[in-house]
């Protein structure tokens, strides 16, 4: 869950690229800088970038140590504390020194706990869901682009396909199916299944529906630089079309790589949150701060805490990703030069 | 032009029966049981079977494709165990498995319900937007033009489902949430939309402001406008009669795609606010596993989607000379 852009492999790999690199580049400002080190310096420049990096690693942390986190409180997100709930469901605590953000109406189940295991689902699934549905698109765009011909009208005609499928519908109704094929219809469904084959087909879905539109926009970047003298020269000297692709053009696109990926990270939690807000994405026993979201709105009045712990984690997380995912496009685009 | 238009519809049509096929594969060809699931808990084997036979679920896989295009197209017949015959004319997308009635009644219900949250929504927010986008525009680098700026990135990285809670919770101002048919009572559905369209209208205007802004920047620099400002023309007229005209016509394409985009994602919308839309009469089939339905909405959605894309398109040549048709 490292972010992208602190990837050594990523920033280091456009140094060993082609000469014709250099033309982006800014004579006086940078010289013999590759395109992404200028882009990184930038953004750590920004204070609005950095700050909100600050957060997004605050949020890996809590997610990594959750465990760790809990222990410390003396609790775990899924021990019911029934005799500290009223007969009508109601917590008869509030915040205490053990129960550090109160307790859940009704099952009395941890709210702390509760929250720092939640942000592992969002970012699970979101990271996850990035990294596949960037693979996908990554290689896709490189050989629609590159192969040309029936392979790119194919391809392209998939891309456009995909692209105008009505996903969130899809995301609906595949669960449904996935779920009757692995654990059939019966009321009687064992919980962890039903919760791992939601899980399972959440990210599947996600994945699917997610890559199309970086293959389509790395598919354009590949045919601008398909016809550029250092893929031309590659080919000549009979480099291998594995090499070319991903020795030559790949290192080229890592800009729009980053950009694309860092800016489809926050909209990846917002769905998961939301699909499982609305009971179609994960189910319980997993803590998730959608599933949390959508309990906590029955009690939104006499128990507030509840509401508002996952609301603002999640607005939090997402606000700080999204704001770095600008920082970084403003960081890689030459036109926004400061 | 028109080599053009009928190329297009033919790729539109192509994907529509690609959805078709690849849903209906997905739906009922795998091994979902849905005789289990209309029959209930206590069933019989031979309940089953007449179950499966009435659907025609026992035909081959190619025949059940062709008999579902077939409905769409001009209507079916469904014999029951008893030998009852039902008539389902065209466009027949077969029976709610839980509640028994035509899926294209239950589409033609929910339907006006979306597009009425949808299409009040989008007034809403590009009216606002445009307005807002062309006054940051005018006054580029002053504080309104930067909290505008500022405003809307932040209220564009809010998670919508979060923002539409919170109004429908905290936000006792507006009528309570409801739909009443247009034709009923005009006000009644106004009043009971309100909550919705300022949800939907106010989150998405950020984005219209942000676009307007950028397009209205871009045409206020051009020559043309100099031109006009240099015969003396009064600055209003120059903004409002010469300028937006030429700068709102990206941001009109961008409307067009986004309306086509939130017919299919009115979700969260529909189900926060309780309206019984697309989105929500899909969550109710996703719990129930009604198929057909799901099938449907699935179906009509893409249809959606790809009508307004091609509207757009088609649009769009027109509205600018310089898109190369080819």
């Amino acid at each position: 869950m490292e972010p992208l852009i602190d990837d050594p492999a990523l920033t280091g790999k456009p140094l060993s690229s082609e000469p014709a690199t250099p033309s982006k580049t800014s004579p006086n400002t940078a010289k013999g800088k590759s395109p992404t080190r200028i882009a990184l310096s930038r953004l750590r420049r920004d204070k609005v970038a950095m700050v909100s990096l600050g957060v997004f690693l605050f949020f890996v942390f809590v997610a990594i140590f959750a465990p760790l986190l809990a222990k410390l409180e003396g609790q775990d997100p899924t021990t019911f504390h029934i005799d500290l709930v009223d007969d009508n469901g109601y917590p008869t605590i509030g915040i205490t020194g053990d129960h550090w953000f109160g307790i859940e109406p009704r099952l009395g189940r941890d709210l702390f706990a509760r929250w720092v295991y939640g942000a592992r689902p969002s970012l699970i699934v979101a990271g996850l869901v990035t990294v596949i549905t960037t693979i996908i698109g990554v290689t896709v765009g490189l050989i629609a682009g590159f192969a040309g011909g029936w392979v790119d009208r194919v391809l392209s005609w998939i891309i456009d396909f995909v692209l105008s499928l009505p996903y969130l519908l899809f995301a609906i109704a595949v669960p449904a199916v996935l779920l009757s094929i692995f654990v059939g219809t019966a009321e009687d469904a064992d919980a962890q299944q039903v919760a791992r084959v939601r899980f399972f087909s959440l990210i599947l879905v996600l994945s699917v529906f997610g890559w199309a539109s970086l293959a389509r926009l790395i598919r354009g970047e590949v045919l601008s630089l398909r016809e550029r003298e250092f893929i031309q020269a590659a080919r000549v000297l009979g480099v291998p079309t594995h090499k070319v692709l991903f020795k030559e053009l790949l290192p080229n696109l890592v800009g729009p790589i980053i950009v694309s990926s860092s800016i489809a990270l926050p909209t990846y939690i917002v769905t998961e949150a939301g699909l499982t807000f609305l009971g179609v994405g994960l189910v319980e026993p997993t803590p998730s701060w959608g599933l949390t979201i959508a309990t906590a709105v029955t009690y939104y009045r006499a128990h507030p805490v509840f509401l508002w712990v996952p609301v603002i984690g999640i607005t939090i997380l997402v606000l700080a990703l999204s704001l770095l995912g600008d920082a970084i496009r403003d960081a890689f685009d030459p036109r926004t030069r400061r | 032009m028109l080599f053009y238009i009928l190329r297009r519809l033919a790729s539109a049509i192509s994907v529509v029966i690609v959805t078709l096929i690849v849903s209906f594969a997905l739906f009922f060809l795998a091994p979902t049981d849905p005789a289990g699931v209309i029959c209930g808990t206590r069933c019989t084997p031979e309940r089953i079977e007449a179950i499966e036979r009435s659907l025609d679920l026992d035909k081959p896989a190619v025949a059940q494709i062709g008999l579902y295009m077939k409905g769409i197209v001009a209507g079916r017949t469904y014999t029951t165990a008893g030998g009852v015959v039902t008539e389902c004319p065209a466009p027949c997308l077969g029976y709610s498995y839980t509640l028994g009635q035509p899926v294209t009644k239950m589409l033609a219900d929910a339907l006006p319900v979306t597009l009425s949250i949808v299409l009040g929504g989008a007034i809403v927010y590009f009216g606002v937007g445009v307005f807002t986008g062309t006054l940051a525009a005018k006054r580029r680098g002053s504080t309104m033009d930067k909290v505008t700026v500022g405003t809307s990135l932040l209220v564009n990285s809010v998670p919508y489902f979060v923002v539409a809670l919170l109004v429908a919770l905290y936000a006792t101002v507006f009528p309570p949430a409801q739909y009443t048919p247009l034709l009923t009572n005009p006000w009644a559905w106004a009043s009971g939309l309100l909550a919705a369209w300022m949800t939907l209208g106010l989150t998405n205007a950020a984005s219209y402001t942000r676009y307007s802004r950028a397009s209205m920047i871009e045409t206020l620099g051009q020559d043309y406008i100099r031109t006009a400002r240099s015969k003396g023309i009064s600055e209003r007229r120059v903004v409002y009669r010469h300028g937006v005209r030429a700068g709102l016509t990206p941001v009109v394409t961008i409307l067009g795609l986004d309306v086509a985009f939130q017919l299919t994602n009115a979700i969260f919308t529909e189900s926060i606010f309780g309206l019984p839309g697309l989105g929500l009469l899909s969550i109710r089939a996703f719990n129930q596993y009604d198929l057909p339905v799901l099938m449907g909405t699935v179906l009509l959605g893409s249809v959606v989607l790809v009508l307004m894309n091609l509207v757009v398109d088609i649009v769009y040549t027109f509205l600018d000379p310089r898109v190369r048709l080819g």
